[in-house]
C-alpha cells in the first residue's frame, strides 16, 4: 500500500477552506459559521500548524493551482490575508504559471483585499453572485444585492484578475425570464468564467422543510444556459462550468482528472497517493487536534482498482472532453473502458457519444448526468 | 371399558357465543383442571386463538364425571375449530362424537355459523343438546332464541338449559344433559380395528401425534397398525388420553378418544379423516367421510429481505408439520424475488398462517393478494388449472374459463337487506333465496364467485351492516364465467406481475386503475414509457410516463469527491431495488401497491 504521505508524483493542487461567513445563507450546508472574537486568528494559527505537519511528511511541493474557498474567504481582513499568504508561501513552491483563485462575496470584498491578492500571486477571483435579481438574493439570505455584485466584478476585473462568477438556478419563485436575465447580466459583466449550480435542498438548513415539489423545474433553465452561453463565447467544459477560451479553471479540472490535491482547513478534502480523506468539520475540533500536533482527519478511504476505475469514469464524464479511451484503458485496463461503454449503451443514444477516441456525454446527457453516473459508480 | 359410561361430544357455536368459556367451566366443574390452574380458554393452544377468541387447532380432553344417577362417566370433549374454512376438520371432529352441545348466545340468537355447524352435526347424525348462554345479561331473550332454534334449525329447545358460562350458572345441568341426552357409543371390541384420525399435531420428541376415536377393536402400544388412506404401516409407540395433558394408557377400546404416537415423521402421513386399522387384520372398509382437503385460496409469500428465503422455507415447513392443509411451492416473482405460492382452505386460514409465521417463526413477509384457482377448458378439449394469470394460455386456445363459486348465506337485521343485496349484486352474486327467520331477521343466500368474495367481501359486508351481519359459505364447485385476462404492458413488454383475471365487464375499469397507479409509481425514465392494459391483442387503456427531466447539479464542493460518490452510490442502490423490465426501472413499491389496487379497485 502506498504511503499516503509520499510526496506527490506530479502536479499538486492545494485547497484551503476558510470556514467563516458573515451569516449563514438559507440553503447552505457547507462547513462555516460567523466567527467569534479571535477565532479567525486561532484558525490561521492552526492552519499554519497543519501545513507544518504536511511539510514534515511531504516536504515543500510545487503547486500548479491553489484555491481559497469557504465559507467566505473575504471575511478575513486584508491583514489576515497577508498572513495567510505568508503561511502558504512558507510551505509550498508555486509554478510560474500557477493558477491561484480566491472566492469573494460581493458584500465583503474590498479594495484592500484586492490589493493584497494582486501583490501576492492570486490570479483569479470567483465572485459568489448567485443571482442578479434582488428578490432572489434576499430569499437566498445573501447579504448583497445585484448592484454590489456588479461592483465586485468590476473591481476585480479592474485589478487585473480573471473573474468567475457563480449563479444558482431552480430557486423558489424563480421564473425562466428571471434566470435568463441573470445569465444576460453574467455574460455582460465581463467575467470570463461562469459556474451554474442547481439549488439542492440539504438537511440541516433553513430550507430543509421547503416543499420541493413547488421548486421550478431546473431542466429548462439549464438547457437554456447550455444553448445560450456558447453563443456568447462561453464553452461548456464541465457539467457546471462555462468559460471563454483559455479561462477554464485548472484547479477544478484537476479534480475531474484524478489529479492529486491537498486539502487544508476544517472540512477540507484531499487526495494523495490514492488516498482520499476529509478533515474534521467543526472548527473547534480541527483546532484542537492540529494544536495537539496531529492531523485532523475525520475520514479516509482508499478505493480498490475497480472502484477507482468507476469513480474515475464518473469524474471524467463531468467534463466535456469525457473519457479518453487510450488514457483510461492505460490506467485501468481495456476491460474497464469496455465496461463503461457497455453500461452507457443501455441509455438512449442521444445521451452520449462513443467514438474511437473515447466517450463523452452530449449536452442532453449532461442534463441527466446523475442518472447516468449512478449506473457507473 | 364399559361403553355405557362413555359420552363423546363436541361443543358447536357461532363465533363469540361462548363455546370456549363453557368448555373451561366443564373442565372446572368436573375437577379435570383445578380452578387455580385455569386460564381462559384453556383448550385453545395457540396464542392467536386466545387473542382472536376462537379455536383453530382443536384439543380433545377427557373428563371424569360423577352424575346424579351416582355413576361415574367419562366425558370426552372434542373441541372443534370454529370457522368455516375448517369445515372439513369440523366434520371429522364431529364424526368422532355421538352428540354436540349447541351453544347459542341468548342475546344474539341464531347466527350463520350456528346454522352451518348445526347442519354439520345433523349430517353426522349427532344428538344436539341446545344451550342458551349469557342468560345473565339483561339483553338476553331466551324465549325468542328458542323459537328461532325451532324455526330455523328445527330443534325443540323448549327445555334447553339456560346458562351463563361466565358465572357458572346452569353448567351442572349441561353436564347432566350430556349424560342423559347424548347416546353412549357402540362398537365391537372383537371386530377388526377401526379408529378415526380426527386431528394431528407434531411433537418434537414423539413425532406426529394423531388424535383418534376408536370405533371398533382396540389400540395398544406395540401393535402394528395400517393407515388405510395412505397405505402405510406403523408400530404404535404409545397410546394415551388427554387429561388434558397427554397421559399414556395401556389400550384404547371402542368408543374411547385419545391419541397415538408411532414415530410418524411428517404430518402429511397422518391425514385427518383417515382410518387406522390392524396391520395384521384389515377392516373390511375405512370409516366413511374421508377426503383429502384441497386448498381453494392461494397467495404468494415472500420474505421482506430477499436473503431470508431459507428462513421462510423452514418456517413454512414447520408450519406445515402442524397444519397439513397448507400447501406451498417455490415461486419467483419479478418484483419480490423468490418466495412461495401457498394454498389455504380459506381467507381466515391464510391470515392465521401469516400471523403464525410472523409470531412463532419471526418471519417478516410480504403476502400478495389472494386469488383463486381457475379451470380452463382448452379448445382441444383439455381441462387445465391456472393458479395465477401467467398460467393462462393464449386467448385463442381458451374455450371457456371456469371459476370457483360459493353459496353464501348471510344473516342480518331486515333493515340491511337492501344494501347487502346491492353488495352481493356488485360482487357478481346470483340471488338464490331470502327468508325471514323472525319478523326482524333475514337470511339471504347468494351464489358468488369465490374470487369476488375473497377480495374484500367481509370488510364491505361489515361496514355496510355496521357489523350486524353474519355469514357462512359452502364451496359449490366451478362455473363458467365471462372472464378475461388483462395484461399490463410496460414499454410494450408484458409484465406478468401486473396482469390479472377479472370479469369482462370490469376489465376497462380495473385496467384503468392499475395503469393509473403504475403511472404514478414508476419513476420517470430517460425516455417516454407507455403503459398499456390489454385483453388479448386489444389495448384497452394507455397512458405515457414522460421522460425524466430532473437532475441536480449540486456543487461538488472543494473536491469532496467521496461525498458525491456516496450520493451516487445511494442513488444506484435505490435503483438496484427496482426491477428492470426492458430498460424501465420499476420500484418494488409499484409491485406492492399493485396489490392494493387489486384489493381496493372498485371505489
Amino acid at each position: 500500500m502506498n504511503n499516503p504521505f509520499e510526496p506527490p508524483s506530479g502536479r499538486l493542487a492545494l485547497y484551503v477552506h476558510i470556514p467563516f461567513c458573515e451569516r449563514k445563507c438559507n440553503y447552505c450546508a457547507f462547513e462555516s459559521a460567523v466567527p467569534a472574537a479571535g477565532e479567525t486568528d486561532a484558525y490561521l494559527d492552526a492552519l499554519g500548524r497543519e501545513l507544518d505537519l504536511w511539510q514534515r511528511r511531504i516536504g515543500r511541493p510545487l503547486l500548479e493551482t491553489c484555491y481559497f474557498g469557504g465559507g467566505t474567504p473575504t471575511v478575513l481582513s486584508a491583514a489576515q490575508w497577508r498572513r495567510l499568504a505568508r503561511i502558504v508561501e512558507e510551505h509550498f513552491y508555486f509554478a510560474d504559471d500557477a493558477e491561484v483563485t480566491a472566492e469573494a462575496n460581493p458584500n465583503s470584498l474590498n479594495a484592500d483585499q484586492l490589493r493584497v491578492w494582486r501583490d501576492w500571486r492570486v490570479t483569479r477571483v470567483s465572485v459568489g453572485v448567485q443571482s442578479f435579481d434582488d428578490a432572489e438574493l434576499h430569499a437566498l439570505g445573501r447579504l448583497h444585492n445585484a448592484c454590489q455584485a456588479r461592483d465586485a466584478i468590476s473591481a476585480s476585473l479592474a485589478s487585473g484578475f480573471a473573474v468567475s462568477l457563480d449563479l444558482m438556478f431552480a430557486l423558489p419563485g424563480q421564473t425562466f425570464a428571471g434566470w435568463a436575465a441573470s445569465l444576460h447580466e453574467a455574460v455582460r459583466s465581463g467575467a470570463g468564467h461562469i459556474s451554474l449550480y442547481q439549488l439542492s435542498i440539504e438537511k440541516g438548513t433553513p430550507w430543509e422543510t421547503l416543499d420541493q415539489t413547488k421548486l421550478p423545474d431546473g431542466y429548462e433553465m439549464y438547457r437554456w444556459a447550455q444553448w445560450y452561453l456558447p453563443r456568447k463565447g462561453f464553452g461548456q467544459y464541465e457539467i457546471a462550468n462555462f468559460a471563454k477560451p483559455g479561462l477554464c479553471s485548472r484547479h477544478n479540472l484537476n479534480y475531474w482528472r484524478e489529479g492529486e490535491y491537498l486539502g487544508a482547513g476544517p472540512a477540507a478534502a484531499g487526495y494523495l497517493g490514492g488516498w482520499r480523506w476529509k478533515n474534521a468539520g467543526s472548527l473547534s475540533a480541527y483546532i484542537k487536534r492540529v494544536n495537539a500536533g496531529t492531523f485532523a482527519f475525520a475520514s479516509g478511504e482508499r478505493l480498490d482498482a475497480e472502484a477507482s476505475a468507476r469513480e474515475a469514469s464518473v469524474l471524467a464524464l463531468r467534463t466535456a472532453a469525457g473519457i479518453g479511451r487510450k488514457e483510461f484503458a492505460g490506467r485501468y485496463g481495456t476491460a474497464a473502458f469496455d465496461y463503461v461503454a457497455d453500461r452507457l449503451r443501455q441509455f438512449p443514444g442521444d445521451l452520449y457519444e462513443l467514438t474511437e477516441s473515447g466517450v463523452r456525454l452530449t449536452k442532453k446527457g449532461m442534463r441527466v448526468a446523475n442518472i447516468i453516473w449512478a449506473e457507473l459508480v | 371399558m364399559d361403553l355405557d359410561r362413555i359420552r363423546n361430544f363436541s361443543i358447536i357455536a357461532h363465533v363469540d357465543h361462548g363455546k370456549s368459556t363453557l368448555a373451561d367451566r366443564l373442565l372446572e366443574d368436573t375437577g379435570t383442571v383445578e380452578k387455580r390452574n385455569m386460564k381462559d380458554q384453556l383448550l385453545d393452544m395457540l396464542d392467536i386463538e386466545r387473542e382472536r377468541g376462537m379455536t383453530i387447532k382443536s384439543v380433545p380432553v377427557r373428563m371424569n364425571y360423577k352424575a346424579k344417577d351416582g355413576r361415574e362417566y367419562i366425558l370426552n370433549l372434542i373441541d372443534t375449530p370454529g370457522h368455516v374454512d375448517f369445515s372439513y376438520e369440523v366434520s371429522r371432529s364431529l364424526a368422532a362424537c355421538e352428540g354436540a352441545v349447541l351453544v347459542v348466545d341468548a342475546t344474539q340468537g341464531v347466527e350463520a355459523q350456528t346454522v352451518a355447524n348445526s347442519y354439520l352435526a345433523v349430517d353426522q347424525d349427532l344428538e344436539l343438546v341446545p344451550v342458551l348462554n349469557k342468560i345473565d345479561l339483561p339483553s338476553a331473550h331466551p324465549e325468542e332464541v328458542k323459537k328461532e332454534l325451532l324455526e330455523i334449525i328445527g330443534i325443540d329447545a323448549s327445555d334447553a338449559a339456560e346458562i351463563s358460562a361466565k358465572t357458572g350458572q346452569g353448567v351442572p345441568e349441561v353436564l347432566e344433559r350430556i349424560v342423559k341426552d347424548i347416546p353412549a357409543p357402540f362398537g365391537d371390541e372383537k371386530a377388526p380395528l377401526q379408529a378415526l384420525i380426527f386431528d394431528s399435531v407434531y411433537d418434537n420428541y414423539k413425532g406426529v401425534i394423531c388424535y383418534v376415536r376408536v370405533v371398533n377393536g382396540t389400540l395398544a402400544a406395540g401393535k402394528t397398525v395400517h393407515f388405510m388412506a395412505t397405505g402405510q404401516d406403523y408400530q404404535l409407540d404409545e397410546v394415551g388420553v388427554f387429561k388434558p395433558e397427554m397421559v399414556a394408557v395401556e389400550q384404547l377400546g371402542p368408543g374411547e378418544v385419545g391419541y397415538i404416537a408411532a414415530s410418524i415423521k411428517t404430518i402429511d402421513e397422518a391425514h385427518v379423516g383417515d382410518t387406522i386399522t390392524d396391520a395384521a387384520r384389515h377392516a373390511a372398509a375405512p370409516l366413511p367421510g374421508y377426503r383429502k382437503v384441497k386448498p381453494v385460496v392461494f397467495c404468494g409469500y415472500y420474505p421482506v429481505e430477499r436473503e431470508n428465503i431459507n428462513q421462510l422455507r423452514e418456517a413454512l415447513e414447520k408450519l406445515q408439520i402442524n397444519d397439513s392443509a397448507i400447501s406451498f411451492e417455490p415461486e419467483n416473482s419479478v418484483a419480490l424475488g423468490f418466495g412461495f405460492r401457498c394454498g389455504f382452505l380459506g381467507l381466515l386460514h391464510m391470515e392465521i398462517s401469516k400471523e403464525r409465521l410472523d409470531r412463532e417463526f419471526g418471519v417478516d413477509l410480504v403476502a400478495t393478494a389472494p386469488n383463486v384457482v381457475y379451470q380452463i377448458l382448452l379448445t382441444n378439449g383439455e381441462l387445465m388449472e391456472a393458479h395465477r394469470p401467467s398460467d393462462f394460455p393464449d386467448a385463442g386456445r381458451i374455450q371457456e374459463i371456469r371459476e370457483p363459486y360459493i353459496k353464501l348465506s348471510i344473516f342480518m337485521p331486515k333493515e340491511f337487506v337492501g344494501t347487502v343485496m346491492q353488495l352481493c349484486q356488485d360482487k357478481r352474486g346470483t340471488y338464490d333465496g331470502m327468508d325471514y327467520l323472525t319478523p326482524e331477521r333475514v337470511r339471504l343466500t347468494y351464489d358468488m364467485p369465490l374470487a369476488e368474495f375473497i377480495l374484500d367481501f367481509n370488510d364491505k359486508l361489515k361496514s355496510c351492516t355496521r357489523g350486524y351481519a353474519s355469514l357462512d359459505y359452502d364451496h359449490i364447485g366451478f362455473k363458467p364465467g365471462n372472464l378475461v385476462k388483462v395484461d399490463m404492458l410496460i414499454q410494450d413488454e408484458p409484465v406478468d406481475a401486473f396482469s390479472f383475471i377479472c370479469h369482462a365487464d370490469q376489465a376497462y375499469h380495473r385496467g384503468f386503475a392499475v395503469v393509473a397507479k403504475l403511472k404514478e409509481l414508476i419513476p420517470r425514465q430517460l425516455f417516454e414509457v407507455p403503459i398499456q392494459a390489454a385483453v388479448g391483442k386489444k389495448v384497452i387503456v394507455r397512458m405515457n410516463i414522460k421522460a425524466v427531466r430532473k437532475d441536480v447539479l449540486a456543487k461538488c464542493y472543494g473536491g469532496d469527491i467521496t461525498r458525491k460518490r456516496k450520493l451516487l452510490e445511494k442513488q444506484k442502490e435505490g435503483k438496484k431495488r427496482m426491477k428492470e423490465i426492458g430498460h424501465v426501472a420499476i420500484p418494488q413499491e409499484a409491485f406492492l401497491a399493485f396489490m392494493d389496487v387489486t384489493k381496493a379497485e372498485d371505489k
